[in-house]
């Protein structure tokens, strides 16, 4: 009854684990399939009872495929639904309540299908590190599954159709989040999201806006969807995440290089800060943990596990933090226990690691 | 204490947003909170407003250039859920499945300006669609073959290629086309 409580009980999902390739700088692996049924109304127009319909027959088309559980959004809570944005498991726009919605959730979180969210079905993976193929695979076994028994909107020219023109043909988004700290830190991002934008792909901060990412965590992903086959949508974003990836190392050897002092004194005041800070705000709690998840790449902070700081990237939000503090937090208050619980869990993650220096 | 933001219902989220140094506070209720998540990227969102890309679809030349009044024309309307081309323009989502139809002689052109030049799907297709469209492929990707073939005068593969060509045709007239292509 109330398989939300397993969803958000840990931060952790197994696509936040230290496995993948380049998972150092690849965070993890997005990719989300758009699809509509025949004779409904889009989600923007359609009525309380078209929504039903639809919901009904999505639900039906999974019956008997083990280990998902489907949500009502209506049946969950304010405070529950943005943690579950805030985990990436839901988009904002499904979490809206004024609108209907569900989402079926795979037990290891790696799967989510959004009902009546922009389009009527929206198949999303996420895998841990730099894993596009085998995300899509897993997406398209499911719309292999769901378009057995669910009549699909399908054009001949235009392909599948969806609710926004962005979207149409493949319906498939694929995505990358990059930590690419040592280009943020040599003023390398504008350039770099100009250059990827003239190649039909857009990089974006993925907690925040614009140029300033919050925590140097980006994301990259496909523009267009119309006139290429899936395969080659993946191939090129790869293409261009593993120049990325050679761009952020090359920077790296750069900084090691020219400023090893600088960069060493920047990453220890960091880590100080947070095993000893009393009050952490979001914005510097993210900066300071991606200083300190340069250190551990870099080999200049020992004993500390990376998972732990892809923990703390989702647990120190405002709704994950206040549903594990079980209680309704003031933001003053949210800072204080932010900061204590950045500063256990480092703690623990140090200890587990390889014991006190 | 009432939303800061439709001044309506009770807040019940506190919002802190920082911005160049200073941090503002806002309090929200929760459907207005839901749409002001400052921390999150949004995951699946348009990647560039399409609006502000096509909202001088009406106002540019080129578009409805013959019509006597350009700005009454809502351009063709969708049978089935109403939607007009401008209304369509003005917001960037279609209705419904059958928006498609209504506006295909409009779409290309669309498509040409948000999927950068392309305006015909080339990836997956469904099952039940894949047949058809997959024996098309083919008969393309023959003919093209047989080309090459008289290109580099390899006459008897060529007629083989012409004969695969022809028997996939008939298939298709014969309204098949699963059977042929696997």
């Amino acid at each position: 009854m109330s398989s939300i409580e397993s969803f958000l009980k840990n931060a952790v999902t197994p696509w936040m684990g230290p496995k993948g390739e380049y998972s150092n700088i690849v965070m993890s692996t997005r990719v989300r399939l758009a699809r509509n049924l025949k004779g409904s109304r889009f989600p923007l127009d359609f009525s309380r009872e078209e929504a039903g319909e639809v919901e009904q027959k999505v639900a039906a088309a999974l019956e008997g495929m083990e280990d998902f559980s489907h949500i009502q959004m209506e049946t969950v809570p304010a405070i529950q639904r943005q943690a579950l944005v805030e985990k990436h498991l839901i988009s904002p726009q499904l979490a809206d309540p004024e609108r209907p919605g569900s989402v079926i959730l795979s037990g290891d979180e790696s799967v989510s299908i959004m009902v009546n969210e922009e389009d009527h079905i929206r198949i999303q993976v996420i895998y841990p590190g730099l894993h596009l193929m085998e995300a899509f695979d897993r997406a398209n076994d499911i719309d292999n599954r769901l378009e057995e028994s669910l009549p699909y909107a399908f054009d001949g020219d235009f392909g599948y159709i969806t609710s926004c023109p962005t979207n149409t043909g493949t319906g498939l988004r694929a995505s990358v989040m990059l930590h690419l700290p040592a280009l943020s830190i040599t003023s390398n991002m504008a350039r770099i999201t100009q250059a990827v934008a003239r190649l039909g792909m857009t990089v974006r901060g993925s907690y925040g806006e614009g140029s300033d990412a919050l925590g140097n965590v980006y994301q990259v992903s496909n523009q267009i969807t119309l006139g290429k086959s899936e395969r080659d949508i993946l191939m090129d974003l790869r293409d261009l995440t593993e120049r990325l990836i050679e761009q952020e190392e090359r920077a790296r050897r750069a900084l090691r290089e020219h400023s090893q002092m600088k960069l060493e004194d920047r990453i220890w005041r960091s880590f100080g800060i947070l095993t000893n800070a009393r009050v952490l705000a979001t914005d510097e709690a993210a900066n300071r943990l991606s200083d300190l998840r340069l250190g551990i790449d870099m080999g200049i902070i020992p004993d500390v596990d990376v998972s732990v700081l892809n923990e703390l990237m989702i647990f120190m939000q405002p709704a994950f933090l206040q549903q594990y503090a079980g209680e309704t937090l003031q933001p003053g208050e949210r800072d204080v226990f932010r900061a204590k619980l950045i500063r256990e869990r480092i703690g623990m993650g140090r200890q587990s690691g390889g014991g006190e220096d | 204490m009432i939303c800061d933001n439709c001044h309506e219902r009770p807040a019940s989220v506190v919002v802190t947003q920082s911005k160049n140094g200073k941090t503002e506070e806002r309090h929200l209720c929760d459907v207005c909170a839901a749409h002001f998540q400052p921390f999150q990227g949004d995951f699946g969102g348009d990647p560039l407003g399409i609006q502000q890309f096509l909202q001088n679809w009406f106002a540019g030349p080129g578009a409805f250039q013959n019509t006597a009044q350009p700005q009454v024309n809502s351009g063709p309307e969708c049978p089935n859920c109403g939607l007009t081309f401008r209304r369509f323009i003005e917001r960037g989502k279609f209705g419904c499945a059958e928006c498609y139809g209504a506006f295909r002689k409009e779409l290309p052109e669309v498509f040409n300006k948000v999927q950068g030049g392309h305006t015909k799907h080339e990836g997956k297709v469904p099952a039940t669609y894949s047949g058809r469209i997959a024996a098309e492929r083919k008969i393309k990707d023959l003919r093209r073959q047989m080309k090459e073939a008289i290109n580099q005068e390899e006459f008897e593969r060529a007629a083989q290629l012409r004969d695969e060509v022809r028997e996939l045709e008939r298939s298709l007239e014969e309204g098949g086309g699963q059977d042929v292509v696997d």
